[in-house]
Parts: structure tokens; sequence; C-alpha cells
């Protein structure tokens, strides 16, 4: 990628001779782009974010940051990010205002410029009722925010959030995905980590899907659903009976030996096959059942949720 | 510069709302007046009096308390998202090591302050002049450094904050109570006796006893020298050695 904030090539991490955490991660993210690292615990999302903020060295491969490399320019990659791990990284016995002012003075404000910075900010991010109370009486939301901000005392070229929302409650998160949507436009680029599949959906231009250390899939939401399937037709029989009978029936949509009992869902008790035709397969699966006469008591035509584009691509590389 | 300050003035504000700050006045009046009070008339000091020869003890001993507080501090630095936040930023990586350090000394000299100014309600003197006196102060602060440092490796390996002045709370008892700082070797079984005579609490305070009353030994002043040299070295490296940002 030509204009691309953050490069990573074939980053590798191991920590003593067993655990790999990463094994191979390349991945671009384009210049004031949002970009999620989609995975669940343990996938190495944390790790990626750890090696590309400079707290990991990684094993092997390499990585870059607004244009420096992690390992050898690790100075110069310090100067331009902007990170908040998973945890609040405030002083608790710090007001609000005072962990701004501290962490602008720490980026090389002045004083004056630094206190300048936090009334901005803690203004912009509606904190004005608690910046003066000690971190340690906030509320999960507001410790949130408040670190977010402290990320952003001087604009970083990039950003990294580590599980932003993990511990929120909804509307908490909301207010968190707000903020995240309002640095789009400031030439901020951002690296997040979730396990939310609707996070990623929301706040990101680009997926990146990890598991077991490794890229399983990359691209739009759009993108990963349409590499699913691009619809599906979902039959529910008035018989739970007849599943198996519907399901061999239909096995073709599938493609040719697919295994018929993976089209059934047990628990909705219906039979799911791809519907690359829409409406067109959906009245051809119709006419065939009618034909064989299975009383029906439901047909539908529906897109894949992300959540089935995600378990598809990372339970086929557990499989792999 | 101005991130060590920042750094610095954060750890005093914190301290002043922890109280850490207050506990370093409290600690050597308490102890002063608790050492005094009770032992002033059991104990045999010969012909000085029990402030003149108890104060080097309780100012020793407050230095090792601030040296367990630093451990709790470098802990938390080490593992905090504020520690971490400290690493991803652009400031060199013994910063924070060298803000807790100056915190120490600023404990140190307001401690020392507390210290002497109770005991010379009692009586303690500086009798030796203004070079003994110099030479007083800048003992009990290199110790005070040295333990510092000390704690600080401990605290930044150990990396939890329950254990870490915990682990310390032994050594520095047994180096405060089995000393001359409190008695005179003789009022301890012989067969403690070259531990008690010989182990840098005593030795320090021993010179600083000599130094406030205006005698002391040339070799007494070199050991207590070598001491806090050889300490100073051995922490500062471990304690530098614990500040590597990548792993």
């Amino acid at each position: 990628m030509p204009d691309a904030a953050i490069e990573c090539l074939d980053l590798a991490k191991s920590f003593g001779r067993r655990s790999s955490a990463l094994q191979g991660v390349s991945f671009a993210v384009a210049r004031a782009s949002v970009c999620a690292l989609l995975g669940h615990n343990g996938a190495g999302k944390t790790t990626t974010i750890n090696i590309l903020s400079t707290l990991l060295r990684p094993t092997a491969g390499s990585a870059t940051v607004a244009g420096f490399d992690v390992v050898r320019q690790s100075a110069e990659v310090r100067a331009s990010i902007g990170v908040t791990g998973q945890y609040a990284a405030l002083d608790e016995l710090l007001t609000g205002r005072e962990n701004l002012t501290l962490f602008g003075q720490l980026r090389g404000l002045r004083h004056r410029y630094a206190r300048q910075r936090a009334d901005e900010l803690i203004e912009r991010f509606d904190m004005v009722h608690a910046a003066d109370r000690r971190v340690s009486s906030y509320s999960g939301g507001m410790r949130r925010r408040i670190d977010i901000a402290v990320a952003l005392v001087v604009a970083p070229r990039v950003l990294f959030l580590d599980e932003p929302t993990t511990g929120l409650d909804p509307r908490s998160r909301r207010d968190v995905w707000d903020l995240v949507a309002g640095l789009r436009h400031q030439d901020v680029t951002v690296l997040l980590t979730t396990q939310y599949l609707e996070e990623a959906d929301v706040l990101s231009d680009s997926i990146i899907v990890l598991d077991s250390g490794r890229v399983v899939a990359s691209g739009t939401a759009d993108d990963l659903k349409c590499r699913v399937g691009v619809s599906y037709c979902q039959v529910t029989p008035a018989d739970p009976v007849h599943l198996a009978v519907i399901a061999t029936a239909l096995a073709d949509f599938a493609g040719l030996g697919s295994d018929c009992d993976a089209l059934i869902d047990q628990k909705a008790a219906a039979v799911s096959v791809p519907a690359p035709d829409g409406v067109m397969t959906l009245g051809e699966v119709f006419r065939r059942l009618d034909g064989l006469g299975i009383e029906l008591a439901d047909i539908s035509l529906r897109k894949p949720s992300l959540d089935e584009a995600f378990l598809s691509l990372t339970s086929t590389a557990v499989t792999v | 510069m101005s991130a060590l300050t920042a750094l610095t003035l954060r750890t005093m504000s914190g301290t002043l709302r922890d109280a850490d700050l207050l506990f370093a006045v409290l600690a050597p009046v308490g102890c002063f007046l608790g050492f005094t009070l009770a032992l002033g008339n059991l104990i045999d000091t010969g012909r000085m009096t029990y402030p003149q020869y108890v104060l080097p003890v309780v100012l020793v001993q407050a230095m090792l308390f601030g040296a367990m507080t630093t451990a709790d501090r470098a802990a938390r630095d080490r593992l905090s998202g504020f520690g971490v936040r400290l690493r991803t930023l652009p400031i060199p990586v013994v910063t924070p090591l060298a803000a807790r350090m100056l915190y120490c000394l600023i404990r140190a000299v307001v401690a020392l302050v507390a210290g002497t100014a109770v005991a010379s309600m009692f009586g303690f003197r500086m009798a030796g002049g203004l070079g003994y006196a110099v030479l007083f102060v800048t003992i009990v602060l290199a110790f005070a450094m040295a333990v510092c440092l000390g704690a600080d490796a401990l605290g930044s390996r150990i990396g939890s904050v329950e254990s870490s002045s915990q682990l310390l709370l032994i050594p520095q008892l047994v180096l405060v109570l089995l000393s001359t700082g409190i008695a005179p070797a003789e009022s301890f079984p012989a067969w403690l006796g070259p531990f008690v005579r010989y182990q840098p609490v005593s030795q320090v305070t021993e010179t600083l006893r000599g130094l406030a009353s205006g005698h002391f030994t040339g070799v007494g002043l070199a050991v207590t020298a070598a001491w806090c040299i050889a300490l100073l070295a051995l922490f500062g490296c471990l304690a530098l050695r614990m500040q590597r940002r990548m792993r």
C-alpha cells in the first residue's frame, strides 16, 4: 500500500519456546482510516498492538508505523502514536484534568499549553462536570473517555485502541463509538481491537480477522459477509422429522459432494442452503419441496450475519 | 527535563493525597519519641545523651521506610496501565526511574528535617560545626538513595504492589533492631556481636553519631563511604537494568 500508516510484514512473536502469539501476520492500514483487528481472546490482537506501539519486540518480521520501523526507529514511532490499553492508563490519585495536563507535558507541551489543551479536551469529551475529581472516583465510561482524551493530547498520527469498549455499559459504548467516528475527519489513523463484530462493523473501514496468531481474512465488513456466501435460503419444515429428507433434496445447492448434515441447523429445526440467485433459488427450493409433498412452516431468504462470517472464517482456520 | 519535572510533581501531588509525605514526617518523629521515651532511661550510652545517641538510627530507619514506599511505586509503574503508557511515550526510558528517585530524595530531606527538628527539642546538637553537618546530611541522603534504588529494582522486578514492600519489612526490622543504632553492641548476646557491629546500619549510624558529636575515626568514615558507594553502584545497576522498554 503506497500511503499506508501501518504496515506489518510477516510479524511473528513467541513467548518462550512453546507459545507463539503471532505466526506471520501481514497487513496494511491506509492513512486516516479506521481498521479493526477482530478476534477471540488469545488471537494475537493485543500482541500485535504491543509490537506496533514498541512495547514488544517482534521475534521475526517487520512493521512500520507512520513510516518508521518499530524496532530500529522506535523513538520516532513513539513520537507519532497515541495508545490506550485494555485497562485505563491513568494515575488514580490525580484528577482527570491533572492527568491530561501531565501527559501533555510528557508529550513535550509547556505547562501553560498543556493546561489549555486539557481544558479543550475536557470540553470536547463532555467531562466538565468531573474534570476536577480524582480518577479513582470515576465510572468505567468516564475513565475510558479521559483515557482516550489522554491519547489525543498531542494529535497522534496513529492511534491504537485496545478493546476500547470492553466492560462498558451500552451507553458508554455508544459514546466511545461516536468519539472514534469523529477522529476520521482529523487525519488520524486508528487501529482498534475488538471481540465485537458489531463494533468492527460500525466503526471501521476495514477489518482484519485474526485467529491463533494468523490473519484469516481481511477486507470491509461487506467483503467478509460476501466471502461466506451471497445469501441463504432457510427452510423450516412443519415437522422436524423431514429435516434429513430436505437436506438431501437440496444438497446440490450447497455444491456437489457436500455433507447433507452440515446444512441442518438442529437448534432452529431448519435447513439452510446458499442462495446465489436470491428469489430464483427460493422459488426453486419451494417447487422442489412442494413436489416432495413436505409441509413447510417457513421459508425465507436472509443475508449471512457478520457473526456467521466470523465463525466460518475462524473455524476453517482451525481445521486447516 | 520537563518530563522529569512533570513526573516528579505528579508523584508529589499523589503522595500529598495518599499521605506518604505526611508519613515521611511522622515516622522519624514517632520513632524518635518512642525510642527516647521508652528506652532513654534503660540503655546505657555512656556520657552521650540518648537523643544524641539514637537520632542517627531514627533517620536511617526513616530512609528505609522511604525505600519501602518506593518499591510499591516502582511496582505500580511497572504493572499499571499508567506505567505501560509511559513506555509508549517519546521520553527516555529512565525518566520514570529518575522521577521516582528525585521524589525519594525530596522525601528523605523532609524526613531528615523533621527528625532532626524534634531531636533538637530533646537536646540533640550538631556539635561538630558546618563541615561535619554537611557530611552528615550527605551520608544520610546517599544511604537513602542506595536503599531506594535497591527497593525500586525489587519493586520493578516483582511487579506486585502487595508483596514488594512486605518483602522489605523483615530485612528492615532486622537491620535496625540488630544494630548499634538503638543500643551499644555490649547489650546484645555475644554470638550476635559480630553481625551487630559490622552490618551497614551500624556502620552508618556510628559514623553519623560521630559526625554529630564532632569526633569520628577515619576508618569508620571510610567503611561507611564504602558501604554507601558499593550499595549505590550495585542497586543503581540493578534498578537501571529493570527499566528496559521492550521485552
